[in-house]
């Protein structure tokens, strides 16, 4: 939320300039804008860039900065060349002035304090050289081991320590105070001598110059004065652009002083969509093809992005969205992103293709043939709205959900030795599930548990996870969705995070103590004392959660209540976006971000304010996953077909259409069963147990495995794999398990030998059954004539078997389908 | 549709926006799916580079004192109950219980002075001398082979690496053995061959039909299922429905397809030469790789046992449920030396040696003294591996151990830079990054680690 204020903020402050356009101009459309609108700098030589930007209503429209002539108007205080870099004179205030096919648009440069001394700064200016340059990047010095003898910290998060490698080791030679141009660390990377690591800048560069500067300052360190970077700006904050347009970002840095400077050359971008644009060191941005991405920036260990709307070329009419369904304000976030973006939703699901999607995703079953049958017929207009409360409550919603935490929470004999703790991990999941616990209820109950595992179920997270650091990164991991194990050894590279939040948040996990219980139990207590220590500082830190309030060291409170306070409040944005990208991500096949659980900054969601406002919505609703399930559910968004609206260029990431997806192991392997109504065996369960009903992830199943059962060893959603491979489908050709069930005496393809057997029927029932339609005509014909031409000149049990082997193959086509092994 | 990764540039001192971007593919998202093997090879991906690789496993650990590097000087409870013979190359001698091998120590190099620093627990060392990395917070490393499938996909319809006879099962530590595609996913796990080759009625499980489904029966189901797909023809917008579709297409390939059908027929090697590899599991396991690189798979990886309890291996602590020493000369040894030296002779004869990297290693060494029960025990101090092929120099010795063989004194080298040396082989780009589901890009071996260059 409050990123997105503040772009709209920043929109605002730009003040767009505007003049009027001569008449019958061919150039530039709408109008244009320079950006920024008003530029501060405080150096002599101190440079800025400008962007001349159309713009139509509060929109950014594209950069036609190359087709502007720049001017200043005194150019004694700061001039301006061909490319809009602004540079500093003298003290003053100028205006700048770009002109684009006779339209003209203005800014304002203030230079202040030019006067004034000035130091390049090792914390804000040097170290940002030294990783965009590649310095400090993994790869080279910012190993852990770091390059030839020289080590910096990876990106530069250690000034005194990477000032200290500068300066002081290799006997000086690194830095040259007596002959600046000398050092090392000028020779190096501008390869006047000889440099592993190649050429990372010349001698005509700015970063050349800044260094040599620095250091005939005398090199300073770090000092506490150092103004700090508060956040970063991007401008444009969000555009929309033409396919193959290019766009300059400028990246300002705000500091604490007050001042801003330009960075975006040693601001490091990305892209998170890169068939939709590209985007270069430099900042420049080029589009490849229609869609969104996010332009993402990362700069002395600040990060923030900026979104790119890429539209379709062929325009929809604004009638589409508006006579669109809107059932939710889920609809109206998902159509607005879709007019922003100029693609058509698509239509309306069958009916058939609807029940059958709702039991696949809320369930993980095929809806009964009689079921289907009713659901078919009848002619309610809220139909739809009562199935989908039918299916929450029925039972199976139990044996689904409760595999999807298992799965979550790693549920496993692997993990749980004790099949007794195992079971009581698994019946608190279950129990949970039962009662639609509000998800920050059975979290907290998680973090806080204390006692017997075998009494008190949720224990058994802390029999599973006893390093500190496991449940450390598990809980952020499983809870909110980020992954914190980089900031283990050093500021996390992607993430605000640094090394003292993960120290001071695992010390709240600390104090945790398992004894054995009884009857084969473990006894989790909440210890008095005991802290994990700082690795590099040797001490233990305050506790503190991630960007939350530290307590004290003494605090005699158990410290895991403060994590779980921290962790559920609704104030907690990752929290529940965490939760809103499962569940969403479960029924429409793709989360607001991708990876599901990777919800780092410089990952952002496909659609923030949908994601805002599912959030916003289930903190309102106390955390009550049903009703999350419900208003997804209901929303045209879900409803749609899976066909995309233009064949020619399906969209599998703004929900124009269902986005249809393979099914989960466990499911087509019940579904197998389900469908040819023979139960799957597995060892210890009784007969007809379902595999979504396993407790355990190590059940012995050739099938699950081959099809992408999650190990449930590791806290990621890519444990799960959907990826069809050919060791599934030879299994599903010439394997025992969809063959031995089509086989068996109790197989529904048995019926279709009876005396009274009607092929017809037997089809129908088939397609029933298995897809939840009716057969089409075609369909219908076709296989008829496959089960009479099967027969054909053979009686008694020669025509038996080779109607019946007529009717597996049938089936065996119908359940190898792409139609039954997808949710569609 | 399909964004071609191969194509993006490669950064050193770099690579997010690769990683992140691989990264999101790996995941199987909607749209953003990394194709499979097949899939890239229907987009063009895939790369007609004939270099290959046999990764023989020597599970159990052999022992470097009774196999390739003898200490006839040390003491008898170091030196073990077997001497050294010459070899066809001066600078080689290994142990007697290998007459065949020594005939061609020419074609390989031996170094003496592989070791690793992980717990002596089998399962680490199968991690790291099949990714070239230990497994670290649950984060499973792909296999080289599946790395190699992924990077350049398959040939003549055959799937790019295929593991034999079986995987490697417990082995006592409960951990991964390194043998999937890990964080690439399913689709670029091996094609694991589940029998036993030797068998007198050896088939592949699950390639061909079972005999109640005729041929007939087979057209009827692709016809039939056909009819079903056709209703929804859209489902073709979809990539992972099409990745479905390719898959079942290869499976039909495979089934259909008369060579890949022949390529794991066995019997169609005359009796002599089955015979000369050996009639036992590993030898036929040699055989069949030579049979399947011949015709197209890339990279074969045969594991001599599937796991060192109540077995016969190279796990030879002198007591039960382990093995006693004797095995070497009584079993263990001949099988290797018969398999090992038929391989690469015949892989020489036929010209595919220039082109197929041959590995032999074991996960580890063992206790240069003889324990009370006549074995030795773990020891991933040190321990001799084999190269030969692709590229590989032979007659070599690289790296020197103490006179009792229990440390490297020269070029210690670690199993990263034998994962390195295939790569390079390969010809595979050590730079080269691969999607990991954590959040740091993974090369294919971390950086810095180099071939073991005087191997080439």
């Amino acid at each position: 939320m409050r990123e997105f204020g503040r772009s709209v903020l920043i929109a605002l402050v730009m003040g767009v300039i505007t003049l009027s356009s001569a008449p019958g101009d061919a150039g530039a459309e709408g109008e244009i804008a320079l950006i920024p609108s008003e530029i501060e700098l405080t150096r002599v030589g101190q440079t800025h860039q400008v962007l001349v930007e159309e713009k139509e209503g509060a929109l950014w429209k594209g950069d036609v900065s190359e087709q502007a002539a720049f001017h200043s108007s005194d150019p004694a205080i700061a001039t301006i060349d061909d490319t809009g870099q602004v540079r500093a004179v003298a003290n003053g205030e100028t205006t700048i002035t770009a002109q684009v096919d006779g339209q003209t648009t203005t800014s304002v440069v203030r230079v202040k304090g030019a006067d004034q001394p000035f130091n390049w700064s090792f914390r804000n200016h040097i170290q940002p050289i030294l990783y965009k340059k590649g310095c400090s990047t993994g790869a080279c010095h910012g190993a852990a081991a770091g390059k030839n003898g020289f080590k910096l910290s990876l990106r530069g998060y250690d000034f005194e320590a990477d000032h200290l490698a500068i300066t002081r080791e290799a006997d000086g030679r690194r830095v040259s105070l007596t002959h600046p141009e000398d050092s090392l660390i000028l020779l190096k990377p501008t390869a006047q001598i000889a440099h592993e690591g190649g050429e990372r800048f010349d001698q005509d560069s700015e970063s050349y110059q800044m260094l040599l500067e620095w250091i005939q300052d005398g090199a300073p360190g770090a000092s506490e004065e150092d103004p700090r970077i508060t956040h970063l700006e991007i401008l444009p904050k969000q555009v929309m652009l033409s396919e193959n347009s290019n766009q300059q970002m400028i990246v300002q840095a705000v500091f604490t002083d007050g001042s801003l400077r330009d960075v975006t050359e040693w601001a490091k971008f990305d892209t998170t969509d890169e068939s939709v644009a590209v985007v270069d060191d430099v900042g420049r941005v080029s589009v490849l093809a229609p869609g969104s991405t996010c332009i993402t920036v990362w700069y002395s260990s600040k990060v923030t992005s900026a979104d790119v709307l890429v539209p379709r070329s062929e325009s929809v009419s604004p009638e589409v969205y508006a006579s669109e369904d809107r059932k939710n304000f889920i609809d109206d976030h998902v159509l607005a992103k879709l007019e922003s973006l100029q693609i058509a939703p698509t239509t309306e699901a069958e009916d058939a293709t609807f029940i059958r999607r709702v039991y696949l995703d809320t369930l993980g079953i095929l809806p009964d043939v009689e079921e289907v049958k009713r659901f078919l017929r009848s002619g309610n207009p809220n139909k739809r709205a009562a199935l989908i409360e039918r299916v929450l409550e029925r039972p199976e919603f139990v044996d689904y959900w409760s595999y999807k935490w298992s799965d979550l929470l790693l549920v496993s004999s692997r993990n749980l030795k004790e099949a007794k703790e195992l079971n009581s991990f698994y019946r608190f999941i279950r129990e949970s599930v039962e009662e639609n616990k509000p998800w920050d209820r059975f979290v907290s109950e998680i973090i806080t548990a204390s006692g017997s595992t075998l009494e008190n179920g949720a224990a058994g997270f802390f029999k599973m996870h006893q390093e500190t650091t496991d449940l450390t990164e598990t809980t952020s991991q499983a809870f909110l969705g980020m992954s914190i194990t980089c900031a283990r050894c050093h500021n996390h590279p992607l993430e605000k995070w640094t090394q003292d939040d993960y120290y001071g948040m695992a010390n709240l996990l600390a104090r945790v103590k398992l004894k054995n219980g009884k009857d084969g139990g473990t006894e989790v207590i909440a210890n008095p004392f005991g802290n994990i220590l700082h690795p590099s500082k040797a001490r233990p830190l305050p506790p503190k959660p991630l960007d939350g309030e530290p307590i004290s060291l003494d605090a005699s409170i158990d410290r895991r209540q403060i994590l779980a306070d921290w962790l559920t409040s609704p104030e907690n944005p990752y929290f529940t976006r965490a939760i809103v990208n499962r569940v969403w991500k479960n029924f429409m096949g793709r989360g607001l971000v991708e990876p599901e659980d990777d919800l780092r900054l410089t990952n952002p969601s496909s659609n923030q304010p949908l994601m805002d406002a599912l959030a916003d919505n289930l903190a309102k609703h106390k955390f009550d996953l049903k009703h999350l399930m419900r208003t997804i559910m209901n929303s045209a968004a879900y409803q749609r077909s899976s066909a995309p609206s233009d064949p020619s260029q399906p969209d599998n990431k703004n929900y124009s259409q269902y986005i249809m997806r393979r099914l989960p192991a466990e499911v087509i392997l019940d579904a197998y069963a389900q469908a040819t109504g023979v139960p799957t065996k597995f060892a210890g369960y009784p007969e007809g147990a379902r595999a979504l009903q396993l407790r355990d992830s190590e059940v012995a199943s050739y099938f699950l495995n081959a099809f992408g059962r999650p190990e449930r060893k590791q806290t990621c959603a890519c444990e799960r794999t959907e990826d069809a491979n050919i060791a599934q489908t030879l299994h599903i050709a010439n394997g025992d398990t969809l063959n031995d069930k089509l086989r068996a005496e109790t197989s529904i393809v048995q019926a279709v030998i009876s005396e009274d057997a009607d092929n017809s029927k037997s089809v129908e029932d088939l397609f029933l059954r298995a897809l939840s339609r009716y057969p089409t005509e075609g369909e219908r014909e076709k296989a008829l004539a496959v089960l009479s031409e099967a027969v054909s000149g053979a009686e008694g049990e020669e025509l038996k078997t080779r109607k019946r082997e007529a009717m597996e193959d049938l089936a065996w086509a119908v359940m190898s389908s792409k139609e039954f092994l997808f949710n569609h | 549709m399909f964004r071609i990764d191969a194509e993006k540039k490669v950064h050193f001192c770099d690579g997010m926006s690769r990683r992140d971007f691989l990264h999101a593919g790996s995941m199987g998202l909607a749209g953003l799916t990394m194709s499979s093997y097949y899939a890239m090879k229907a987009e063009g991906r895939t790369s007609n580079e004939d270099k290959n690789a046999i990764f023989l496993f020597l599970v159990g650990g052999p022992s470097q004192l009774d196999t390739f590097d003898m200490k006839p000087d040390a003491p008898a409870e170091i030196r073990g109950p077997y001497k050294p013979i010459k070899t066809n190359s001066p600078d080689i001698q290994i142990s007697e219980i290998f007459p065949r091998t020594a005939k061609h120590a020419d074609k390989f190099s031996i170094v003496r002075s592989m070791h690793h620093k992980a717990a002596g627990v089998h399962d680490t060392g199968h991690q790291m001398m099949q990714t070239g990395r230990l497994f670290l917070n649950g984060l499973e490393q792909p296999n080289a082979g599946c790395v190699l499938g992924y990077l350049r996909g398959g040939k003549n319809d055959m799937p790019p690496h295929v593991m034999m006879p079986e995987p490697i099962g417990p082995t006592g530590g409960n951990m991964p053995h390194g043998q999937s595609a890990g964080f690439l996913g399913k689709a670029y796990d091996p094609f694991v061959l589940n029998a036993d080759p030797s068998a007198p009625d050896f088939k592949v499980p699950d390639l061909l039909p079972p005999e109640y489904i005729s041929s007939v029966r087979i057209d009827r189901r692709k016809n039939l299922r056909s009819l079903v797909d056709e209703s929804v023809e859209y489902f073709e917008s979809n990539l992972d429905a099409k990745l479905l579709d390719e898959s079942f297409n290869q499976a039909y390939t495979l089934m259909s397809s008369a060579t890949a059908r022949e390529a794991f027929d066995l019997t169609q090697e005359p009796e002599k030469l089955r015979e000369k590899y050996g009639m036992n599991k590993f030898g036929q396991s040699c055989l069949l790789s030579r049979r399947l690189i011949e015709r197209g798979v890339r990279f074969c990886t045969v594991n001599m046992f599937e796991t060192v309890f109540n077995e016969i291996t190279w796990d030879i602590h002198g007591s039960a449920p382990f093995s006693p020493i004797e095995c070497y000369s009584d079993l263990i040894g001949p099988m290797f030396d018969k398999g090992y030296s038929s391989l690469l002779e015949d892989l020489k004869d036929r010209g595919l040696l220039e082109s197929t990297m041959v590995v032999a290693t074991g996960e580890f060494g063992r206790t240069p003294k003889i324990n009370p029960a006549g074995g030795r025990d773990h020891w991933p101090q040190v321990w001799s591996i084999l190269a030969a092929g692709g590229g590989v120099q032979g007659g070599r010795v690289i790296g020197k151990t103490d006179e009792i063989g229990a440390y490297p004194i020269e070029r210690p080298v670690l199993p990263n830079e034998l994962v390195a040396s295939v790569y390079h082989s390969l010809g595979i780009d050590l730079e080269t990054e691969l999607p990991s589901p954590g959040s740091r890009p993974v090369p294919v071996v971390d950086f810095g680690v180099e071939p073991i260059w005087e191997l080439f």
